[in-house]
């Protein structure tokens, strides 16, 4: 039996189009808008390479050359790109904010900057570490006898060009609010686009189970009627929901990261398996609603819609705000929130080096998934009605 | 014979009003009962209760000999159901609908393959196997409900109207269904608002009002409550009032009733009614079209013990 009602609530799930629409087709529709409401922010948020025009009126000294050189170099960490040139092409360029800058190298080195951006902001703290090393160079050189102190010379330029690379760095996170890699503002919407997908299952084993409750309607009568336990009919009806809803979230991954270009990072595994139990906390959802309310399919198909929506605001996903808002003020609420502990649970792969808020969120999710398919089948064991 | 269905003292309210209310009967092995009633008679509200769907505030039902519980399986393996709306999955086809309900009941497969055949043939889908639901009429619809309803072969049968709105043809092809089903053993519980079904397939009929027993018994016994014998029928364009008048003081008439061109005149003891009542309208020259004499029917029964029309 358990295997007969498998088989055929996958059919009858696979052949309803409004439900393949919202598992298969609306979170596909709804990541290739956000790859194009959000790539192009991104892409205008791209940290680019600052550029500026260098004026030398004296022969440069070998601190300057060295400093600049790395700091041009191409590369991941190339932060300007340079022009030599004379003043008046300089002041053209500045004018036409075709550079950020102009660095004359005189006897006192000087920048000249049309505004306050944050490309001026990096030329004026990369300007003012080159000119402090400099100086505090210039004051031992003279003293340098040994080869462990030209290597210490060394250094010290190398750590003033860290310390610029990591000025970048630090703005660029201003920039973006986000402090590590693959967490982008649009990774931020991909993530909770699969915590909606995963809930959005609740649709399946909502229709999966109501063809078993006689106050759904005349085959929910049949159903009930027949000597095929409850539990049977609920456990193989949320196995072929749970396919389903997998193979969905297979066709979900597969458009965003072939179509779509989304790099997942290093932690796939985790996102899948963070992933497989969403899915199934879910189909639970779907269940417990379908089993507990006493309404119209439809105002139970609305109901949970709310509910995931609700969720996956609560959870930041018009927003990331709001997930802050709720954990700080009332954290309880996204505990049990399954959207933000799918979503949480994404985030704590990127924001900490250990997996045990991960690990705290999938378990957080696979208690309320079992507390709600317990009270489903308590409520639906020998259950009569007062009125068909 | 062995008793089936015994139902005691089944009360079921909605909101203090009673649906049902102190209902006792019991139905024997191979027999079809007939629950005749108007809508809102309470005849899906008994089915209900005794399937164990709905709660009943009173009264003890026992199926094959134990109680009727939600989580009674044993006894819901040999009953089928037929209920009064179509209860077929639209995204299946005609075949692979029977196949599912058929397989809440009956594991083994092969068996199974046998039986769906069996019920198709039973109720004339050989061509519809591979149609879905949409591409069926009205009518094959309800055969297909039918056949959905009785392919595992159940013991007891509960057909709740299910020849509402169908064409004749698929009108005579369920009753000769249901007539084989008796045949093969099966026994019957048949809900409907039309006589003529009745009349024609039950055993036994119990006439529901209100949730009550109005009466009950074979259709025989049920046409001896009625103290009419005989009606005869005339088809008159005009008829005078006082012709009415004068005609309900002939002999052994108790009741005349003339509408929309139709005069009926009920007789208590039926002898010559017919030939006294033509040379009346001979002699008085009224003209009619047709004129003809029936015995009581059921719905004349259920008029006389209810003041009501069966199709109320």
């Amino acid at each position: 039996m358990f295997f007969h009602n498998f088989k055929y609530t996958f059919k009858i799930l696979f052949k309803n189009k409004s439900l393949i629409f919202w598992t298969f087709a609306f979170p596909i529709i709804l990541g290739t808008l956000f790859y194009f409401a959000f790539s192009d922010i991104e892409k205008k948020e791209q940290f680019d390479r600052i550029q500026i025009a260098i004026i030398e009126n004296e022969l440069p000294n070998e601190i300057w050359n060295q400093a600049l050189k790395e700091l041009s170099e191409e590369g991941e960490n190339q932060i300007l790109q340079l022009q030599y040139t004379n003043i008046e092409q300089a002041n053209k360029l500045l004018e036409e904010e075709k550079i950020s800058g102009i660095l004359i190298l005189d006897s006192e080195q000087k920048l000249i900057v049309k505004k306050n951006g944050i490309n001026e902001t990096i030329l004026k703290f990369a300007i003012e570490e080159i000119k402090q090393t400099e100086t505090m160079l210039k004051n031992i050189i003279h003293s340098i006898t040994y080869e462990s102190q030209i290597q210490d010379t060394k250094n010290s330029i190398n750590m003033t060009i860290q310390k610029i690379l990591q000025m970048k760095t630090e703005s660029m996170n201003n920039i973006k609010d986000v402090s590590v890699n693959n967490m982008s503002y649009t990774m931020i919407e991909y993530y909770t686009l699969i915590a909606m997908t995963c809930l959005y299952g609740g649709l399946l084993s909502m229709i999966a189970i109501q063809k078993n409750l006689a106050n759904m309607g005349s085959v929910g009568k049949r159903s009930a009627t027949s000597p095929t336990t409850k539990k049977t009919m609920i456990l193989s009806s949320l196995l072929s929901s749970y396919l389903i809803q997998l193979i969905g979230i297979i066709l979900l991954f597969l458009y965003t990261i072939f179509v779509l270009n989304v790099d997942y990072g290093n932690h796939f595994s985790f996102v899948v398996l963070l992933t497989l139990v969403g899915c199934f906390a879910g189909l639970s959802l779907g269940i417990f609603l379908a089993s507990t309310l006493k309404s119209s399919e439809n105002s139970k198909t609305g109901i949970l819609l709310a509910i995931t929506m609700f969720g996956c605001f609560l959870s930041g996903m018009m927003g990331i705000t709001m997930k802050y808002v709720v954990d700080k003020n009332i954290p309880f609420i996204n505990r049990i929130n399954p959207a933000n502990l799918i979503t949480d649970g994404f985030y704590a792969l990127y924001y900490y080096d250990t997996q045990t808020r991960f690990y705290h969120n999938v378990i957080g999710l696979l208690l309320i998934s079992c507390f709600l398919i317990f009270i489903s089948i308590l409520f639906l064991r020998r259950q009569t009605y007062d009125n068909l | 014979m062995n008793k089936v269905i015994e139902v005691e003292h089944l009360t079921k309210e909605y909101k203090k009003q009673k649906a049902v209310n102190n209902l006792s009967f019991t139905v024997q092995e191979g027999e079809i009962l007939g629950l005749l009633g108007p809508n809102g008679s309470g005849k899906s509200t008994t089915i209900n209760c005794i399937l164990s769907l709905l709660k009943f505030q009173k009264g003890k039902i026992k199926i094959f000999g134990k109680e009727m519980t939600p989580s009674a399986y044993d006894i819901k393996k040999d009953i089928g159901v037929v209920f009064q709306e179509v209860a077929v999955f639209e995204e299946l086809t005609v075949y692979e609908n029977i196949d599912y309900f058929c397989g809440l009941y009956i594991k083994d497969r092969k068996k199974r393959e046998q039986f769906i055949l069996e019920a198709i043939d039973l109720v004339g889908l050989e061509h519809y196997q591979k149609f879905y639901p949409k591409q069926l009429s009205g009518g094959l619809l309800r055969r297909l409900n039918i056949a959905c309803g009785i392919a595992h072969k159940p013991k007891l049968i509960f057909f709740d109207e299910p020849t509402v709105a169908v064409d004749p043809q698929s009108r005579n092809n369920i009753l000769s269904g249901i007539e084989t089903l008796r045949k093969n053993g099966a026994t019957i519980i048949y809900t409907t608002h039309y006589m003529e079904e009745v009349e024609i397939l039950c055993d036994r009929v119990m006439i529901l009002d209100k949730g009550e027993m109005i009466a009950s018994g074979t259709i025989a016994e049920l046409k001896k409550l009625t103290n009419i014998e005989e009606k005869v029928t005339v088809e008159i364009a005009n008829l005078k009032e006082k012709e009415q008048k004068k005609l309900k003081e002939f002999p052994n008439v108790m009741d005349v009733t003339y509408q929309n061109g139709l005069l009926i005149i009920s007789y208590k003891k039926g002898q010559n009614n017919l030939l006294t009542l033509m040379d009346y309208l001979k002699e008085n020259q009224i003209n009619y079209q047709k004129i003809y004499s029936e015995r009581p029917t059921l719905n004349d029964v259920f008029l006389e013990l209810t003041g009501k029309e069966l199709r109320d």
